[in-house]
């Protein structure tokens, strides 16, 4: 690597090697511990896997190479706040149950958020509550997680 | 600013009222269901699993046997059924343990003893209610016309295939070929996710035989697709099944009888009297007219009722055995 | 004729106020559960199996036909308008769908393509279900293990027309797929595998969450950077005018539609193919056809090509279902378990036994086709009108309907922490240049190629002549020859100037 300028890991050169990381951990399973070929029945349940794992290997180390003249994408804070959010929402789904994490989400989102008006907030909060409620609880009966708070209640 | 926190508090509270309506209310001495039921099933709406739960539930219903409450039937399929079954081994104790049920066969017991650590001693079995056997059976233009046939082909040295389900039939399986003592490269087995998807692979001529329940198999018989050719059973089956020969007829064996089980078991922590109320309730249904004509008869299972002190002996020695050949 | 005079006595049956009051609403709910994401058919026929208890077991099943027949028009709705596929079949439409909805700004006449090609995918479907369904049957059977492998590696060959630009990737995200879709029980074998202990992986990555997260929330997660422009699209007038298709159009739609709607039924009556397969290898062949625009862009003979497919599997899957009580999906599965709970024994004996039944059932599909079509043309003004909706208001509803509907498939938290990690790397991965459609055609196909390929090893011992063998392997075989082979004696062909350099399509 004779690089004119100090070059960085990035990204770009991340995904190629968990690839790689990944396709080793199944050839490696694959041909050990599940098994390749059997004399009279043919491929054992490491057979396929092993074969797909061996492509993404070649495939991963290639990637790699090549990575070196792709440009990183910049990545924005922005983007990021809505995973962040449904992580903490399933972790309050844990202790007061889905369905008020999502009511909360939802009303946090668009007010503190987007910081949207009262009007609109409950606009889109009613037709959300109107699909998750009409149409998943009442109708098709889905059976949504209560949370420890709840299910000590009822006991 | 005050006030949208109150607004959002009334419309938290207005989404969480319902989900705790259900409320409670302990009582002392004899047990009745005093809110919803959930009723685990680990396999998919439409499964044998899954007829067998809700056929009991509409004879619960209609004769009342649960103080009104109604069922809520949970089809939990994830991690091959584990997912469900751990989590309902692990209901703490208290009125949840008793509204929870489970359905539990024979076809779920092993593999849960195979792949993961829980075992029977981590729910209170309540019920055994019906016996399923396996057959043999060979297609329309199958290379073999009856058992003999395929016991010659053995003989010499020609390779069988038997097509069958998950689970309990590979245990069948692997029984058969042991009282036959031919290895399992020279009969050989197919899994199948379903039992149809095996029937399938005879009907288009791609295997030589088929294992399956009666059930399964009832339609292609009378419509003269498939012919039994063996009963996995200790004695022949009546009707149309009833031209198989057990092994025993059939040359120098034993008879092979793998019996599966249908049953239900609750968390651990349900308690004694709970127990004892849904034993109660199993067994009136297994006396229903409804069960007999709906289920029994209509998928030619045998009855076999077994409370739940005899159903917790029978799944202790089922455990005790499946352990034994799986080497643990 | 025979058939046909049957099939008008199956009108007889149906022309009842209670039937075509059942297939309306059989109807309408199906296109209902179709929209919503995670409630795929199977669960919405099993979940409204019990509604149909009141009835009598031909109106009961007749609306069950209706509802899974609907459910296949649904699916695509939220494709094309909100980018999130609701169910397998549906990935494919929004390959081209999503585009041409908001690049384009047609989304209703991306809609009523979708409609129109679901119709006669569907109308091509039935009628070939009515006259040779038997026999159609009965060919089916010929696939078995050898057969169904060499079928599909074929199909999976054509993954990578999808690869794009940059072919190392694609096969890194195809194999990621195919790995993905190994973990957990392995039936054949009955252990399980790649579960690294755990009891969730277990039971392997279930697939609708799966496809929510890496099609449907990394979208969202995108959108956020979109979230303060304005939306483009000004629907003005609320009619269905102003979505109807041109002749052109039409012209450009029917090609792909008609041809989609042979090879969708021959598809739907394999065993365990599906609709989802169906609707890939439409796309797919629709790939060495001309289209007009690139695929890809927002091409309507992209949206054409799956959707036709696609309806015309679940009506080809109808043939082994009635002619010989094979369901060919877990939906076939419940539809079976609901005629046998009335006492129907669905199977050889069923055309002869319950004639009455069985022709209702057919008429009904063709009803259900026709009043499944003239609901969703009558709603698209109204649906159009959700790409008004400014994207900040929209990007929680989203979020939202992708959690719950992750939720709903398994009812497990599980489905939701795969739709999430899945979505989060969907992101990542297209914005490093990635494309995740292989990633999700593999996940599909892969274990139909695993299982069928082992099968056919046990029967063979262990020897690959059985590929060779079997007359309709060895056809397939040859075709895999040469679409692999093809593009080397192209470049061959070229040099030697005996064809013309492909164009820039």
């Amino acid at each position: 690597m004779n690089a004119e300028k100090k070059r960085r890991i990035t990204i770009m050169q991340v995904i190629p090697i968990v690839g790689i990381i990944m396709s080793a951990a199944f050839v490696y399973l694959g041909v050990y511990k599940y098994g390749f070929w059997d004399e009279f029945k043919g491929p054992k349940p490491g057979f396929f896997p092993t074969l797909i794992a061996l492509l993404m290997l070649g495939s991963s180390v290639l990637a790699l190479i090549l990575s070196f003249k792709e440009k990183a994408p910049t990545w924005t804070l922005e983007h990021w706040i809505l995973p962040l959010s449904v992580l903490a929402l399933l972790g309050t789904t844990f202790i007061i149950g889905l369905l008020p994490s999502l009511a909360l989400f939802v009303l946090l989102w668009l007010r503190v958020f987007e910081k949207c008006s009262w009007k609109t907030t409950l606009t889109v909060f009613a037709v959300i509550a109107f699909i998750v409620v009409g149409a998943f609880v009442l109708w098709l009966g889905v059976p949504f997680p209560k949370g420890i708070i709840l299910t000590m209640l009822s006991n | 600013m005050k006030k949208n926190f109150f607004v959002a508090f009334v419309l938290l509270v207005a989404l969480v009222l319902p989900l705790s309506a259900q409320g409670s209310s302990e009582s002392s001495g004899a047990f009745a269901p005093s809110k919803d039921i959930e009723w685990f099933v680990t396999s998919s709406p439409g499964g044998g699993s899954d007829i067998y739960t809700r056929a009991i539930v509409d004879i619960m219903n209609k004769y009342n046997l649960v103080n009104g409450k109604t069922f809520l039937v949970m089809n939990k399929t994830d991690g091959g059924g584990e997912v469900g079954r751990l989590q309902v081994s692990r209901v703490a104790a208290g009125n949840n343990a008793n509204h929870t049920l489970l359905t539990f066969n024979s076809g779920d017991h092993a593999p849960m003893i195979q792949n993961t650590a829980n075992r029977i001693e981590n729910f209170t079995p309540i019920a055994v209610m019906a016996v399923d056997k396996q057959l043999l059976f060979v297609g329309e233009h199958a290379k073999y016309k009856d058992w003999a046939e395929v016991l010659a082909a053995i003989k010499a040295g020609k390779n069988i295939v038997i097509a069958g389900s998950k689970g309990d039939d590979i245990a069948t399986y692997e029984l058969l070929v042991k009282e036959l003592g031919v290895t399992q490269n020279q009969v050989s087995f197919i899994t199948n996710d379903a039992t149809s998807d095996a029937i399938t692979s005879v009907l288009g001529g791609h295997v030589d035989i088929v294992m399956s329940k009666p059930a399964a198999a009832d339609q292609y018989v009378a419509a003269g697709k498939l012919t039994p050719i063996l009963a996995l059973a200790n004695s022949r089956f009546s009707g149309n099944l009833a031209s198989a020969p057990t092994l025993s007829e059939t040359g120098p064996y034993k008879n092979v009888e793998n019996p599966i089980w249908r049953g239900v078991v609750g968390p651990k922590a349900m308690s004694p009297e709970a127990a004892a109320f849904w034993s109660n309730a199993f067994k009136a249904v297994s006396e229903s007219a409804e069960w007999k004509a709906n289920y029994i008869d209509k998928y030619k299972l045998v009855p076999e009722f077994k409370d739940k002190d005899a159903a917790k002996a029978y799944m202790q020695e089922f455990e005790k055995t499946t352990l034994k050949a799986l080497g643990k | 004729m025979n058939n046909f005079s049957m099939l008008m006595s199956g009108f007889a049956v149906l022309f009842t106020f209670q039937n075509i009051a059942a297939t309306v609403f059989g109807a309408i709910l199906g296109l209902l559960v179709g929209a919503m994401p995670g409630i795929g058919s199977l669960a919405g026929v099993a979940l409204l199996l019990p509604l149909t208890f009141k009835f009598n077991p031909t109106t009961a099943i007749i609306m069950l036909g209706a509802l899974y027949y609907a459910n296949m028009y649904g699916g695509a709705f939220s494709s094309i308008l909100i980018g999130i596929p609701g169910d397998g079949p549906a990935v494919m439409t929004m390959i081209d769908g999503f585009p041409m909805a908001t690049k384009k700004g047609r989304p209703g006449q991306a809609l009523l393509t979708s409609n129109l090609s679901s119709f006669i995918g569907g109308t091509i479907g039935m009628i070939i279900l009515t006259f040779m369904g038997p026999l159609l049957a009965e060919f089916g059977l010929k696939f078995g293990p050898a057969e169904m492998t060499a079928l599909l590696l074929v199909a999976m060959t054509s993954i990578g027309w999808l690869v794009g630009e940059n072919p190392t990737k694609g096969i890194i995200l195809t194999a990621f797929g195919i790995l993905l879709a190994s973990m957990g029980m392995d039936t054949l074998s009955g252990y399980p595998r790649y579960d690294f202990g755990s009891i969730y992986l277990l039971g392997g990555i279930p697939f609708v969450p799966f496809v929510i997260g890496v099609v449907g929330f990394s979208q969202v997660i995108r959108l956020m950077g979109e979230r303060h422009h304005e939306t483009k699209l000004i629907v003005d007038k609320l009619s269905i005018k102003s979505s109807m298709i041109t002749l052109h159009d039409l012209r450009r739609l029917l090609p792909p539609a008609i041809r989609s709607g042979f090879l969708g039924t021959f598809v739907g009556v394999l065993p365990g193919a599906g609709a989802t397969t169906a609707a890939f290898m439409g796309y797919a062949v629709q790939k060495s056809f001309k289209s007009e625009e690139p695929l890809g862009s927002g091409a309507i003979e992209g949206i054409a090509a799956p959707e036709a497919a696609n309806n015309a599997a679940a009506a080809g899957a109808f043939a082994p279902l009635l002619a010989l009580g094979i369901p060919g999906s877990g939906t076939g599965a419940v539809l079976l378990g609901g005629l046998m709970m009335w006492g129907l024994n669905p199977g050889p004996l069923l055309f002869t036994n319950s004639p009455e039944f069985a022709w209702g059932l057919i008429a009904s599909l063709f009803l259900a086709n026709l009043i499944t079509l003239m609901i969703s043309w009558g709603v698209i003004p109204f649906l159009v009108k959700i790409l008004s909706v400014p994207t900040r208001l929209m990007i929680p509803v989203i979020t939202v309907v992708c959690i719950v509907g992750s939720y709903s498939t398994s009812n497990s938290m599980y489905g939701v922490l795969i739709m999430f990690a899945s979505g989060v790397l969907g992101y990542i991965l297209s914005e490093t240049g990635y494309n995740t459609a292989p990633a999700v055609l593999s996940f599909v196909l892969a274990p139909l190629l695993e299982s069928n390929m082992r099968k056919a090893f046990i029967i063979s011992q262990g020897s690959l002549k059985i590929f060779v063998e079997k007359p309709i392997s060895l056809v397939f075989i040859l075709i895999l020859l040469i679409t692999i082979c093809f593009p080397l004696i192209r470049v061959a062909l070229v040099k030697l100037g005996w064809m013309k350099k492909k164009g820039a399509v």
